[in-house]
């Protein structure tokens, strides 16, 4: 019976130290900004979920496109149909890792610069991504934000010819998320 | 000849007044929009958790009804609060309000049961449902 509390015991410690290690939100925002002659573009998604292991350093995210919102409405609706074919595919993928976690002290409050490589999926191709993210820990608690370029051509994406000149081939994406511990 | 032209300058003008409307048009006001769909959150997760390919055909980019019992509110990144209704088990109906929209209130408390119009952009962990308004 004493063994069995043990092993009981001992269970339940690790679980909460494996829970630990795992954070997530599910309110991170995504935004993307292209500046072209024919339109600036901005679009903003308040509605990422990030998961993120801190002792292995592995990083996901997912957003929905079709929860990007814009100022206008024909540009969201030319953005989901013609460009991004969001009902068909519906979500954008970030698997990655932090490839100098030695450098990043989630145990300590303190400003570091994360180095992420990965693999990114948006319109059903997947491109490697590799960046650096700014990790600010405050009493337990973490932020992540990170700033990227990605080509449109890259993910398949299709310009009509019309407009291919006037809109940008690159879009700036920023990341910023506030993660929680991850407690089942 | 005159005539002709002068009709011509006037149509030509209203041709682009109304490209000028339809590119620079907003987004729709929510509060006007009738729901496509009227049902609880648990019935909404259920949908997307059993066939969320047959889920994301019949209700992405619908205007969708929700009630449910408020399990968490969060402020996010981009100050937009994020309502989360409670589906039964670990993950819920993700609500975010319409920061286009005047709210009577944002003051929601956990455990009430409210009810929203919001539109839906699909499931990750929780059904992602966007642009939320109070339902009365």
């Amino acid at each position: 019976m004493k063994k069995l509390i043990c092993v009981l015991l001992f269970a339940a410690v690790a679980a909460n130290g494996l829970s630990a290690q795992k954070f997530f939100t599910r309110d991170g925002r995504v935004s993307f900004y292209s500046d072209a002659p024919l339109e600036k573009i901005e679009a903003h998604n308040n509605s990422a979920i990030s998961v993120m292991d801190t002792q292995s350093g592995q990083l996901e995210f997912a957003v929905l496109i079709k929860g990007f919102q814009f100022e206008k409405a024909l540009m969201q609706e030319h953005f989901n149909e013609n460009y991004m074919e969001s009902s068909k595919f519906p979500k954008a993928l970030f698997k990655g890792r932090i490839t100098n976690l030695e450098e990043v002290d989630f145990g300590h409050d303190g400003t570091y610069n994360a180095r992420v490589r990965g693999d990114m999926t948006i319109h059903g191709v997947t491109q490697p991504l590799e960046t650096t993210a700014t990790i600010t820990v405050q009493n337990g608690l973490f932020t992540g934000d990170a700033k990227f370029q990605l080509e449109v051509a890259d993910f398949s994406i299709k310009i009509p010819g019309v407009v291919r000149d006037k809109i940008a081939k690159t879009v700036l994406v920023t990341v910023q998320c506030a993660y929680q511990p991850f407690n089942r | 000849m005159k005539k002709i032209l002068l009709s011509l300058l006037i149509l030509g003008l209203i041709g682009a007044a109304a490209a000028l409307y339809f590119f620079n048009k907003p987004l729709e006001a929510m509060a006007q929009q009738k729901a496509d769909f009227k049902m609880s959150a648990e019935e909404l997760f259920r949908a997307f958790d059993l066939d969320e390919q047959a889920a994301n055909t019949k209700y992405l980019d619908k205007v969708i009804e929700v009630k449910g019992r408020v399990l968490a509110i969060q402020p996010d990144e981009g100050g937009k609060t994020g309502i989360l209704l409670d589906a039964g088990g670990m993950f819920g109906v993700n609500c975010k309000l319409d920061d286009l929209a005047g709210h009577q209130r944002q003051n929601f408390t956990e455990g009430e049961t409210v009810s929203f119009k919001c539109i839906c952009t699909g499931k990750l962990m929780d059904v992602v449902l966007v642009r939320c308004v109070e339902a009365p």
